[in-house]
């Protein structure tokens, strides 16, 4: 124990002296809580937490938090979603559409950049072409791209290590996520539900960029499940894995969710629940199999994906330690299920809906009568399109046992339409969404960042935003929530309370989750809006 | 699978005065209203569900894409068939490489049907006499005709261009009811422009005035005086709408329907330059 103590010691120590150069090696990511002077994955770390350790801004000064400096892309971007790796001195950001850039993350200052020759014409149905981040392992940073490759580039240069493709854009497959690096593999998933691809998960060899593994998401006929498609089995789409996935080291159990069948509103072709659509899977990275699956929308029908980042945490539950993984649905529901099993221990909804009774005691939802998408007018049903939360990350405390999501309150009309999936093409024509919505105007919507108790989904509070909001939380050990709102303003919380603290107007919608970091021995958060990448500090 | 992204650039302008360049015969480009009157709306509405729906809405009000009223109007025809046809480079639009130049067509003609409400009616007063009652009603008080006149409410110079006899009699009648609709600002879905607030500070202080600007912490009412107050939200005791109200008086008992037809006829001649 003593000697454990004094190796972390010492890790830390190298650490905080900037002596390591570029090297995240698989065992630093497993302890990522342990150096919060960092941000190495995605999601904070392998549990997708999104909690920091950090306390040095906190209740009592965060008001005074101040630019440090901010970074521009050469060119103008659009749709900028770019969640950074900190590691070693160096961020790693991305630029829209694929572009990766290290900084310096003390001044900020470019010190490499990377963009691969994309196609003159990239398909991007159902998305926009942008990436949310990459991935560290090693000496080696990876990104997705709009056309559907993975790349590893040497994190010191940008030079590109390997580069292969995943899928094939022209059908409709791109990647906006990040890919999840682990022990000696690269896991990356694509989107393109829209397109009516079928939906796929990869495992590539982090050193060589060989494929290890693809889990199809959706069963053809013959193979397992392929009996919740009917006569749809024949060219069953959708289920596309287009955010980011979750690990847990111990269990050696990669969790990944699962966006909607195709098409979206037509679901004449496709009658039974649909598998593995909507669903969070829970596999095994060394072959690729599922262990379990959890479906929270049998037969989807309103584009609600379940591809929101779950969230891994231990907790007491009726006296009994549970290891249990967490996620608000796009669906309006709050799940709590046993990550060991996928059994479903609770399930309640955190936002408006008009579509479901409740979950049974399986989880399974009891569905209200006339809520399907109609013709002509179509039917109003809550949430909307863009469901109660969309992609943007939670986040979770284990100093406060709370869940942040940054959750929509809105409906939306929606429309069955005709739109059926074309055999034979030479591709997608467009949107294959058999369908449509009216969205309610502005006034009749809005956003709030809401603090559940993590293992019940109880509301402890909430802080409205104007409108709905495509912005992550952060929470941190100094009692704070960061989250960001459409209209531009970058905020603190009371983790606590949920009272506002401290808010900067960045000037234009935000649309990517914060994050903290330490140099120097002070603490940094940091976000993007428009075209700036903007770290904060105290003075 | 919603991946959600700016509002595009075009998408956000005035609706207003995206529709006036359809209905100014003189001041617009034939090339901006070529093609449109060979769409056949209906096909349009047919195509626009199939294709364009999921992320536009049914209604062409935005969804997770934006709000495309006016769109035409304000880009011209051409632009927007190269957008269908070639999509929009770094946003979600893709692109719809195998619609023929008549579907694209059809699909304009549907989305310039929205543009028809707001410009109806028909022109039935004397303008000369309506002028005589713009400068005798206070109208310049608050409105300003081509860099003359108050700067309450908002800009007339071109209104004859942006809306039609119906609407301008129904905003002197009751100027308050049907706010106008805009699709700047927020995510892609329509916010009420010149909506009333009625503001109370923690003393008790009561400020009251039309929304120009709002964020998740800041408000920014404009009262009838023409000042900007710009409020932190969370130090409010309150914040209500007041929708129905408007900061512009009713003209509906002040003026006889021959008035009023009078002073329309003067508005529909402002149609001057941008």
């Amino acid at each position: 124990m003593r000697m454990r103590q004094w190796i972390l010691a010492a890790l830390l120590a190298g650490a905080c002296a900037g002596s390591r150069a570029q090297d995240v090696p698989y065992q630093r990511i497993v302890r990522a809580d342990r150096e919060p002077q960092s941000w190495l994955t995605y999601g904070g770390n392998y549990q997708s937490q999104r909690f920091s350790r950090l306390a040095q801004v906190n209740r009592g000064n965060v008001a005074q938090l101040r630019v440090a400096w901010i970074y521009q892309p050469v060119r103008p971007v659009a749709n900028l979603e770019s969640v950074p790796i900190v590691a070693d001195g160096v961020m790693y950001i991305t630029e829209p559409p694929s572009t990766v850039t290290a900084l310096d993350v003390r001044t900020g200052l470019r010190l490499w950049s990377w963009s691969p020759v994309l196609p003159k014409h990239i398909v991007s149905i159902g998305l926009y072409a942008t990436s949310r981040g990459v991935a560290i392992l090693g000496h080696t940073v990876y990104i997705g791209t709009a056309d559907a490759h993975l790349v590893a580039l040497d994190a010191k240069t940008g030079a590109v290590r390997w580069n292969v493709p995943v899928a094939d854009n022209k059908m409709g497959y791109a990647i906006t996520g990040p890919p999840l690096a682990i022990n000696g593999k690269i896991l990356i998933g694509t989107g393109g539900s829209e397109a009516a691809v079928r939906g796929l998960l990869d495992a590539y060899d982090a050193k060589t960029g060989r494929r290890l593994w693809r889990l199809w998401t959706v069963p053809r006929v013959g193979e397992s499940g392929a009996d919740t498609w009917g006569p749809g089995a024949a060219q069953s789409a959708g289920g596309t894995t287009w955010n980011n996935g979750s690990y847990d080291p111990e269990l050696n159990l990669v969790y990944w969710g699962t966006g909607n069948p195709a098409p979206d509103f037509n679901d004449d072709d496709r009658p039974g629940d649909n598998l593995y659509t909507c669903s969070l899977l829970a596999i095994d990275p060394d072959t690729g199999k599922m262990k379990w699956y959890f479906q929270f929308s049998p037969h989807e029908n309103h584009d609600w994906d379940s591809a929101e980042p779950p969230v891994l945490l231990d907790a007491v539950i009726a006296g009994k330690p549970r290891k249990l993984v967490v996620l608000a649905n796009r669906n309006a529901f709050y799940y709590v299920l046993d990550r060991l099993t996928g059994k479903f221990i609770t399930g309640v909804p955190f936002a408006r809906e008009t579509w479901a009774k409740g979950l049974d005691a399986n989880g399974r939802p009891i569905l209200e009568p006339n809520q399907q998408p109609t013709l002509g007018a179509g039917t109003l049903v809550y949430p909307s399109i863009t469901g109660a939360v969309d992609w943007s990350s939670p986040s979770y405390s284990p100093i406060t046992g709370l869940f942040y999501v940054s959750t929509h309150e809105t409906g939306a009309y929606y429309i069955k339409g005709t739109g059926k999936i074309e055999q034979g093409g030479q591709g997608p024509r467009g949107i294959v969404g058999g369908g449509g919505i009216r969205a309610l105007a502005g006034e009749q919507s809005y956003g709030a960042i809401r603090a559940l108790e993590a293992t019940t989904g109880k509301r402890k509070w909430q802080f409205r935003l104007l409108s709905p909001a495509w912005v992550g939380t952060l929470a941190t050990a100094g009692g704070l929530v960061f989250s960001g709102s459409d209209e531009g303003n970058f905020f603190a919380l009371d983790a606590e309370t949920g009272k506002p603290l401290w808010n900067f107007y960045m000037g234009h919608e935000i649309r990517s989750n914060p994050i903290t970091y330490e140099l120097d021995g002070k603490q940094y958060v940091f976000e993007t809006a428009g075209n700036a990448y903007v770290a904060f500090t105290l003075p | 699978m919603a991946f959600l992204a700016s509002v595009f650039a075009f998408a956000a302008g005035h609706k207003g005065a995206a529709a006036a360049q359809q209905s100014a015969p003189a001041a617009s480009a034939p090339s901006k209203s070529a093609g449109a009157a060979s769409g056949d709306p209906a096909r349009g509405k047919s195509l626009f569900e199939q294709n364009c729906s999921s992320c536009h809405g049914v209604d062409a009000t935005g969804g997770e894409g934006p709000d495309l009223h006016g769109v035409p109007a304000s880009l011209g025809d051409e632009a927007v068939v190269n957008i269908i046809k070639h999509g929009i480079r770094g946003t979600a639009m893709p692109m719809f490489f195998d619609l023929s130049d008549k579907e694209a067509a059809d699909i304009i003609a549907f989305l310039r049907s929205f543009d028809a409400s707001a410009t109806a009616g028909t022109v039935k007063g004397d303008p000369k006499a309506g002028k005589a009652l713009y400068e005798s009603s206070g109208c310049s008080a608050c409105h300003m005709i081509e860099g003359q006149g108050g700067s309450v409410g908002p800009e007339l110079t071109r209104i004859g261009a942006m809306r039609g006899p119906t609407s301008l009699e129904d905003r002197l009648i009751d100027p308050g009811a049907n706010l106008p609709q805009n699709g700047t600002g927020f995510y892609s879905s329509k916010w009420t422009e010149y909506l009333m607030f009625r503001a109370v500070e923690k003393n008790g202080h009561v400020i009251e005035g039309m929304r120009v600007g709002e964020d998740s912490f800041v408000i920014v009412l404009k009262d009838g005086s023409g000042k900007f107050h710009a409020l932190w939200r969370p130090d409010l005791r309150s914040l209500a709408q007041e929708p129905g109200k408007s900061l512009m008086p009713s003209f509906k008992s002040a003026l006889s329907p021959a008035q009023m037809d009078d002073l329309v006829a003067y508005l529909m001649t402002l149609k001057g330059a941008q």
